[in-house]
């Protein structure tokens, strides 16, 4: 398999540029009520709930970092936010008890609708008052339904890309 | 215990994770034009081309889907405009006349409008990655003579300014952007207000009206271009949505509806033009 030929920050660098192109180009096309999916959130949830809460954590960060270069909200305030969401789904990854398909989706919206209201929040703190609208929790769902929608596709990029290295 | 340090390795790093992130912002909130700023240009100019390229490949797609998403909007838009259709050509010919009035205006008052001022054409290519920003990206950069802070225009008036240049490519905020304000004057009085967006499907707030000041609903209101403002005066922001007056305050509520339909945006100009 080229998973094992490839080393691991490869794989999720890959992911990484190839969810940044489709985040940018491909999804604002496809949004409901104005609305879009976030892709690069969806990957730092399903990286948390692919690899555990450490690597859930970093691959959150460079998810977050690369959409930080293309928006004009402070750099780090995605990586920032990203990386927690990254975190908090490792480690609630850790204590299920059971693995359903349902539950990838299920975990991509309720965290996705956490991650977007962190991001309002950790911004509004930082000075972008602005993010904090009436518009943000139809933002929340809309997001979390979006991103439940491409769940399934997107944890099996997610799960290739994070599987440890073959140490043969 | 045995628990408590399997979770110390990620917890560690999420707090390296967590300062890198703190550091950054703070760079970024000293930073001005920097490296930070540099590196943020980059990757919108590496980006750039593959966006195109699948942006151009699955926009059928997105057409689809918007359509199917808008139908009922869509037949009503067309039922809307074809009635405006009918009161446009009915207006046709008062218009002519309404214009030849302006230049002549003009001409005596010796005003300098949009009209002389240079300009660059550009392709609207992307929309920026976010649910809480309204931006667009164009094709046109510093190399073509864009700078920050520069007005940009449609044929229907202001779409918005410039908040980021790199070499080739450019973010224009639009004027429904939470974080637009802009200098108005109301057409029919002469009065001014400060309009400021608020959010794609609203119309903008006009504060600073004064309560005495008499707003026709539907009335075009342009820049006002007072001193050290932002944009030219008289380029056309959009029409009065509504006005009323409420006992009590000094300030009349004013919303107006932008003239620039900015979910459809294709092609700009940027007006290299700068408060003197």
């Amino acid at each position: 398999m080229e998973s094992a030929v490839m080393p691991r920050w490869l794989r999720a660098g890959i992911v990484v540029l190839v969810g940044l192109v489709l985040h940018t180009s491909v999804f604002p096309q496809l949004r409901i009520a104005e609305v879009r999916p976030d892709v690069m959130l969806l990957l730092a949830v399903l990286g948390g709930l692919a690899a555990g809460p450490q690597v859930g954590a970093v691959f959150g960060f460079a998810c977050g970092l690369a959409v930080d270069l293309l928006l004009q909200t402070p750099l780090g305030l995605s990586a920032l936010t990203f990386s927690l969401i990254g975190y908090g789904v490792g480690a609630f990854q850790g204590v299920l008890l059971r693995s359903a398909l349902w539950l990838t989706p299920a975990v991509a919206a309720a965290a996705s609708a956490i991650g977007v209201l962190a991001f309002a929040l950790v911004g509004a703190v930082l000075g972008q008052a602005h993010l904090i609208t009436p518009t943000v929790f139809s933002v929340m769902a809309l997001v979390a339904v979006l991103n439940a929608v491409l769940a399934l596709p997107a944890a099996r990029a997610v799960t290739w890309a994070l599987q440890e290295d073959d140490p043969t | 215990m045995a628990v408590s340090r399997r979770g110390a390795r990620p917890r560690f790093t999420l707090l390296l994770l967590v300062l890198t992130s703190v550091t950054l912002l703070t760079l970024d909130f000293r930073g001005g034009d920097g490296a930070l700023s540099g590196f943020r240009s980059g990757a919108r100019e590496v980006l750039s081309p593959l966006q195109g390229i699948a942006g151009a490949v699955t926009r059928p797609l997105g057409d689809i889907v918007q359509g199917v998403i808008h139908r009922g909007d869509l037949e009503a838009e067309n039922a809307q405009l074809r009635a405006q259709l009918e009161e446009a050509r009915g207006a046709a010919a008062e218009a002519e006349d309404a214009q030849r009035e302006r230049r002549a205006l003009l001409d005596i008052q010796d005003l300098e409008f949009a009209g002389d001022i240079p300009n660059v054409p550009a392709r609207v290519i992307s929309s920026t990655p976010s649910n809480f920003e309204l931006a667009v990206v164009i094709d046109r950069g510093t190399d073509h003579g864009i700078a920050e802070n520069m007005p940009v225009v449609s044929g229907a008036g202001l779409v918005g300014r410039i908040t980021e240049v790199s070499s080739n490519r450019s973010v224009v905020r639009l004027l429904t952007d939470l974080t637009f304000s802009v200098g108005v004057r109301f057409t029919s009085s002469g009065d001014v207000g400060v309009a400021t967006g608020r959010g794609r499907n609203d119309p903008m707030r006009v504060d600073l009206v004064d309560a005495a000041t008499a707003v026709g609903r539907h009335e075009l209101v342009v820049t006002s271009g007072l001193q050290q403002s932002a944009y030219p005066a008289g380029s056309p922001v959009g029409r009065v949505d509504s006005a009323k007056s409420v006992p009590g305050e000094d300030e009349k509520r004013v919303t107006v509806r932008p003239l620039v339909d900015l979910k459809r945006l294709a092609f700009v100009k940027v007006l290299q033009w700068s408060p003197s």
